[in-house]
């Protein structure tokens, strides 16, 4: 009995080190999301490029495909262009849920399509265009109530517009492999 | 020099407008709907940034969610009604305090088992003190004679030494 309780104080040690040593290589922004298994909400968006055209849930089912949440201000969506194009070329359906923030809301700025729209166009040119069309949401409404913290973030939805997969951050080929190749692939059958 | 003053003046003037500007003062119908934004706000947890909560964040998620808050409590639903609001979109995550589920539950449990712990302890050593007790007296019971024996061996042997 006394030698046990001896070895308490190490095994106590022993715990609380391997407790924190997993800790060291736990990633902070990792989370449950809310809205998996879940149908797409419910909305009704313009196109960013032709804002008479509305697209809303309904429309968007029929193909499993990726809703990418990006912005031209935010510089990792940036990154990922490139890759995403890539990911286009081999027949990966990618729609963009263009995530619009005022860059100085307290200074009174004006939202302004025409520019937004000669913005994104020209990003598109430099960066790669992946995106079959995007859907602009303007004040953040569909990005709510898909529980997006912040750009990018990509949501797998299948053909009948269940999320399938919810992704915080960009998509490199290393994420791709990992995580969504093989749902996707599931999905297409 | 008075030109210069002047349109010091103006350019702070200008931008002691628009830092107001950025204030938005808002209106409540009652005290307890206040109280209740004021609580809501304090207790929602910013899902972007880390450990602040969304009175606290200006992130742009953070000020998103202020706004539903406000905009759901001016619609008078209760506490309930706009956690179970949040906690839909962003996860248990959104709410500082966390719900009871198997996953949660060794927060309960923890201060419990350590209470435990230590009351067990703490008899375990009365009882080792006990029986120490027992044993020390068991020394004691060596019988006196044989005692000034010993003491006498002793003092004997200091003397020879001197």
């Amino acid at each position: 009995m006394r030698k046990l309780a001896f070895f308490i104080p190490f095994v106590l040690f022993i715990g609380l080190s391997v407790f924190l040593f997993s800790g060291l290589f736990s990633d902070p922004m990792a989370r449950e999301s809310s809205v998996l298994n879940k149908p797409l909400p419910a909305f009704s968006l313009p196109d960013l490029q032709q804002p008479d055209n509305l697209w809303t849930a309904e429309k968007l089912k029929g193909k499993p495909y990726l809703l990418n949440v990006w912005g031209t201000w935010c510089v990792t969506c940036n990154a990922e262009l490139a890759y995403l194009t890539e990911l286009r070329e081999q027949g990966v359906m990618i729609i963009g849920l263009y995530y619009q923030q005022p860059s100085d809301a307290a200074f009174g700025e004006v939202f302004n399509l025409t520019a937004l729209q000669q913005e994104v166009k020209l990003k598109l040119e430099q960066q790669g265009d992946p995106y079959q069309w995007n859907i602009l949401d303007k004040d953040r409404t569909l990005i709510f109530d898909l529980g997006v913290t912040g750009a990018p973030e990509t949501f797998l939805i299948d053909t009948k517009g269940m999320i399938r997969y919810h992704h915080i951050g960009d998509i490199n080929p290393q994420v791709w492999q990992q995580k969504l190749a093989a749902a996707y692939q599931s999905l297409q059958e | 020099m008075k030109t210069f003053f002047l349109s010091f003046l103006w350019f702070s003037l200008l931008f002691a407008a628009t830092a107001q500007a950025s204030q938005a003062l808002i209106e409540f119908q009652s005290p307890e709907q206040q109280a209740l934004f004021k609580e809501l706000t304090q207790e929602l947890r910013c899902p972007k940034c880390q450990n602040q909560n969304i009175a606290d964040s200006n992130a742009v998620v953070a000020v998103d969610m202020r706004n539903k808050t406000l905009e759901l409590v001016q619609q008078g639903q209760d506490k309930e009604q706009v956690l179970d609001y949040m906690k839909s979109r962003y996860g248990d995550f959104v709410h500082y305090q966390p719900p009871l589920n198997k996953f949660t539950l060794i927060l309960w449990l923890l201060p419990a088992l350590m209470a435990f712990g230590l009351v067990l302890v703490l008899l375990l050593r009365r009882r080792a003190e006990r029986s120490g007790a027992v044993t020390e007296s068991a020394e004691q019971a060596v019988p006196q004679p044989q005692l000034e024996q010993q003491l006498d061996q002793l003092i004997e042997q200091y003397r020879r030494k001197s």
